[in-house]
């Protein structure tokens, strides 16, 4: 079918307005929030009711046509990028079909926006647990794509923890039901097996998901650390004690000093060296000896002072501030790049320093804000891309931060997701037996490989296709 | 990251305005949380109406991916109401509103504007041709004519449902302000829009100052602040209204402006920017940006002194040239807060636009309306017998949905409501 052809076809199912085939309407849809990929699709289509969506799907599959899922496009590893096929921008299914408060699950179409979840069941003291910092704005169906986790994930669980059933669309439109709203995971685990697939494996029509009880108490800390060394150390020191934090993450002066010039200020201290955000939940009863605690490791690690929230609207600032940190940091230089890598816990004082001297080395500004309790890494970068020889610098400063965490026993992500741009790394830390047999489990999903392709493995890992290299 | 970088590519516009507001792109890290924050895109759901898209265009024509000439971008830069909510959702700082002027500017060097946008810029930027059109306007809303016709169907009916809620839905007596003038001189913007169709809320404008201890100066030869003219792309004639509106207030000899109409308040603290580049005027536009004030400010600060009671049901609709682009947030609730019995209900989204963005509304209707509709379902949950609102555009779309919507709920600018409480107690 010719390109036009295609979009009159598309446009036969969700009207004209929801297609658009002209390039200067799709180079918006060339990059998702990692701006350093720029792959335009053929055409975008929009479809506004499940319905729609599957006829869409299913006249793909007719035509054989490749296509990609796209959320709300915040995405940090060029996931949602269609290289000349078929972008499938699922914004535009935002209902939230049913919310079942007694026992506690809600079931979404995938454009719903992760906080709007949160706060269409307010009302029943329930909320969405996985709170990625771009909440304010990231789909459940692309977190679901990701395995989205977020600063409460530490004690709360990831997006996976959260999603009990599915309902998927698969590549030749065949429709399925994964997992069952009851949570029992009879069989295999096949929920375990879409959700992080990163758009590979089709589309989510809806989600099941877990809605959490509201604590009945929280507190929010602040501690603040005159070295980077012993906000780590004191990181370290907090698991080690047995506390689970609902929360516990890191920022350093860099980066504290970018949130403060932000409309988000929350009040860090600027001239600290890093600070640590840490929230306790639970019972009123007995809260305030953990928050004692956690106090007490701090200010024996050296912190400077323990600030405690003393009300909603100073914890919302000192998490507002935290969730907005990578947007802030656009003012420091011209561009940004991020990474994202896990480690662990026990590594942290030491890679950190390792970070520190690969951008000393190098003489760039590292700025660190992190899932420190779970020891996933974001070490970003600012620059001036217009400058090559620092855009080299932070070339090599990436791949030496990469290569420091898988040396220390980490991974090459935490919750971004492998997409474009990490697929490099994919045969550094898997062997090839292991990257076959990610390739043969796509294969049941999607044997054509028409589901956002060139994604995550790299093609020459699968052996089946450098085999007939004919097919591909 | 393994492979790719951002790269910088050469520029294809030199010397453009949109050219040299290159620094401003480069703040936007696209990490998408402007999207949830823009009523365009929350009607349309594309990314080309959304804040992070349309940087997305506009650095495309700084490095000449795509063509001044395209009609697509042209629409989609066209939709954009301006009304910079944005800009409070962006942590990185993207100077929005900026950015917007500068693509319009860019844009009406190389396009002529649409007829009714020539139209109505033209007409504000002769007082002669402003006063006819208002008069018209006043005397179609008094004797009933507005009304009659506000039930048309489309633009035409809409524009005078506009002018039908320009009038005052309360009852309000004569009194004569008193106070010490301890706080100061100051001179109030009468402007276009508001002395044409809200002269009662300028006369209201210096009651309630003086009730609260400033003096108020007359600022001859003030007139319309050139907002409509700088967003819509037409830099030149905003230039030099605010040339004439500068030399206006300097003369007054008032320490501070007051502000009713917000757009035009945003508008005013940007001369400085405005008149960056004219070596003669850049200095004496800084100076006078820096003595403006929301006319809500200078209340706030003073208390504002308390009325005599009004027990009406109302709530507060935050305009976008206040929250946004002045962030003033608190100030006009203080205002209403100093009535008593005034019963005060939250509105949901109150930050969000209503759609009428200056000329918007008689631009893009479909869009505006579509931007409209959530507000005025939003205004019915509240059950408020007034929407409380301070600039006079927005005024007049939310009333003109309400009344072609069949509400009876009406539309005020606090200021009167603040002065029909005083007129209480003085009576
Ligand atoms: C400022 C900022 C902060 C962030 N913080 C975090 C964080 O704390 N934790 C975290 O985990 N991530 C974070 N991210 C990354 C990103 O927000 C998440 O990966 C998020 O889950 C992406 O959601 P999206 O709707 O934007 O998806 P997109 O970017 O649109 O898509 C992501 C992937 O999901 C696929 N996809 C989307 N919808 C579907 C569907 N319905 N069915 C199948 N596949 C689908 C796409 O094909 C793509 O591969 C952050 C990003 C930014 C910009
Ligand atoms: S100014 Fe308003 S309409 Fe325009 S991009 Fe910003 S939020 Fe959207
Ligand atoms: S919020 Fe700001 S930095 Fe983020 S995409 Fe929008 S304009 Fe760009």
């Amino acid at each position: 079918m010719s390109h036009d052809a295609l979009g009159a076809a598309l446009a036969a199912i969700v009207g004209e307005r929801q297609v658009l085939v002209r390039p200067s309407e799709l180079l918006v849809y060339a990059t998702d929030g990692l701006p350093g990929y720029r792959k335009q699709p053929g055409i975008a289509v929009f479809p506004r009711t499940r319905d729609e969506l599957v006829q869409v799907v299913r006249l793909l599959a007719r035509e054989g046509v490749p296509f990609v899922p796209r959320g709300a496009g915040t995405g940090l590893s060029g996931g949602a990028l269609a290289d000349g096929s078929v972008l499938l921008g699922l914004n535009r299914l935002t209902r939230v079909l049913s919310v079942d408060a007694e026992n506690r699950l809600a079931v979404v179409e995938p454009g719903v926006v992760n906080v709007h979840l949160t706060r269409a069941v307010a009302p029943y003291g329930l909320h969405y647990a996985p709170d990625p910092s771009s909440q304010a704005a990231c789909t459940i169906g692309g977190n679901v794509a990701e395995n989205a986790g977020g600063p409460h994930c530490l004690k709360y669980g990831v997006t996976l923890n959260h999603v009990v059933a599915l309902t998927v669309i698969l590549p030749d439109g065949d429709i399925v039901t994964l997992g069952s709203a009851d949570g029992e995971r009879d069989g295999y685990d096949l929920v375990g097996c879409f959700v992080g697939s990163e758009g590979c494996f089709g589309v989510a029509l809806d989600a099941t998901v877990r809605l959490t009880r509201n604590p009945q108490a929280v507190r929010t800390l602040l501690a603040d650390f005159t070295s980077m060394d012993a906000a780590a150390r004191a990181t370290s020191a907090i698991i080690a004690a047995g506390i689970v934090p609902a929360a516990l993450e890191m920022m350093d002066q860099a980066t504290i000093r970018a949130v403060e010039a932000s409309i988000y200020a929350a009040g860090y201290p600027t001239d600290a060296a890093a600070v640590l955000l840490m929230e306790l939940d639970g019972l009123e009863a007995g809260i305030d000896v953990d928050v004692e605690k956690l106090r007490t490791i701090c200010l024996d690690g050296g912190a400077r002072a323990v600030r405690i929230a003393r009300d909603e609207g100073e914890r919302t600032r000192l998490w507002q501030g935290r969730k907005k940190a990578f947007g802030a940091m656009g003012r420091i230089s011209s561009h940004l790049v991020v990474q994202d890598a896990v480690i662990p816990r026990t590594r942290l004082p030491e890679v950190l320093r390792l970070i520190a001297q690969i951008g000393a080395a190098e003489r760039l500004s590292v700025c660190n804000v992190f899932h420190a309790g779970d020891g996933n890494l974001h070490p970003n970068i600012p620059y001036n891309a217009n400058d090559p020889d620092e855009s080299a610098r932070v070339h090599r400063a990436m791949r030496a931060i990469m290569r420091a965490c898988v040396d220390a026993g980490g991974s090459v992500t935490g919750e971004h997701g492998i997409g474009l741009d990490k697929i490099d790394y994919m045969p550094r830390i898997f062997s090839p037996e292991s990257l076959d047999a990610m390739c043969r489990l796509r294969a049941v999903f999607d044997p054509a490989r028409r589901a956002n392709p060139g994604k995550v493995v790299p093609v020459r890992s699968c052996r089946e296709w450098t085999q007939a290299p004919a097919t591909r | 990251m393994s492979g790719s970088l951002p790269t910088a590519k050469p520029c294809a516009i030199p010397d453009t305005p949109l050219a040299h507001a290159m620094p401003g792109l480069d703040t936007c890290v696209h990490c998408g949380f402007c999207l949830q924050a823009c009523p365009t895109y929350l009607a349309l759901n594309d990314e080309n109406d959304s804040p992070r898209g349309r940087i997305v265009l506009m650095r495309a024509l700084v490095e000449g991916d795509l063509s001044l000439d395209d009609p697509a971008v042209q629409t989609h830069i066209d939709r954009c109401l301006g009304c910079r909510g944005c800009e409070s959702a962006c942590p990185s700082g993207v100077p929005y509103g900026q950015l917007l002027e500068a693509t319009r500017a860019t844009l009406t060097a190389r396009r002529p504007l649409p007829a009714v946008v020539r139209l109505a810029l033209g007409v504000f930027a002769r007082p002669w041709a402003l006063g006819t059109a208002l008069a018209m306007g006043r005397l179609a809303r008094g004797t009933g004519v507005a009304s009659l016709l506000a039930g048309v169907k489309g633009r035409l009916g809409f524009a005078f449902a506009m002018l039908q809620s320009t009038a005052l839905p309360i009852k309000r007596k004569n009194y004569t302000a008193r106070g010490d003038g301890s706080r100061g001189s100051v001179a109030v913007l009468q402007g276009c829009v508001m002395e044409g169709l809200f002269a009662g809320t300028n006369r209201a404008t210096a009651r309630v100052l003086t009730v609260n201890d400033y003096r108020v100066v007359a600022a001859p030869g003030e007139g319309c602040c050139g907002a409509l003219h700088a967003h819509a792309g037409d830099l030149e004639t905003a230039r030099t209204l605010a040339r004439r509106n500068i030399a206006a207030f300097e003369k007054s000899g008032a320490e501070l402006v007051a502000v009713n109409a917000s757009g035009c308040g945003a508008m005013m603290k940007e001369y400085g920017h405005l008149l960056h580049d004219d070596p003669a005027w850049r200095e004496r536009a800084e100076r006078l940006a820096s003595r403006v004030r929301d006319v809500s400010e200078l209340l706030a600060a003073a208390g504002p002194r308390p009325g005599a009671a009004l027990p009406l049901h109302v709530t507060y609709d935050a305009p976008c040239h206040l929250v946004h682009a002045q962030h003033i947030s608190a100030p006009p609730l203080a205002v209403l807060r100093a009535i008593p019995e005034l019963q005060l209900t939250p509105l949901v989204d109150a930050d969000q636009c209503c759609g009428s963005a200056g000329i918007y509304n008689l631009v893009e209707p479909e869009t505006s309306n579509a931007v409209l509709a959530p507000k005025l379902a939003h205004v019915a949950e509240t059950g408020a017998a007034l929407v409380a609102t301070g600039n006079p555009g927005c005024l007049m779309q939310i009333g003109a949905g309400l009344a072609r919507a069949g509400s009876t709920t009406r539309v005020v600018h606090p200021i009167d409501l603040l002065d029909a409480s005083y007129a209480r107690r003085d009576a």
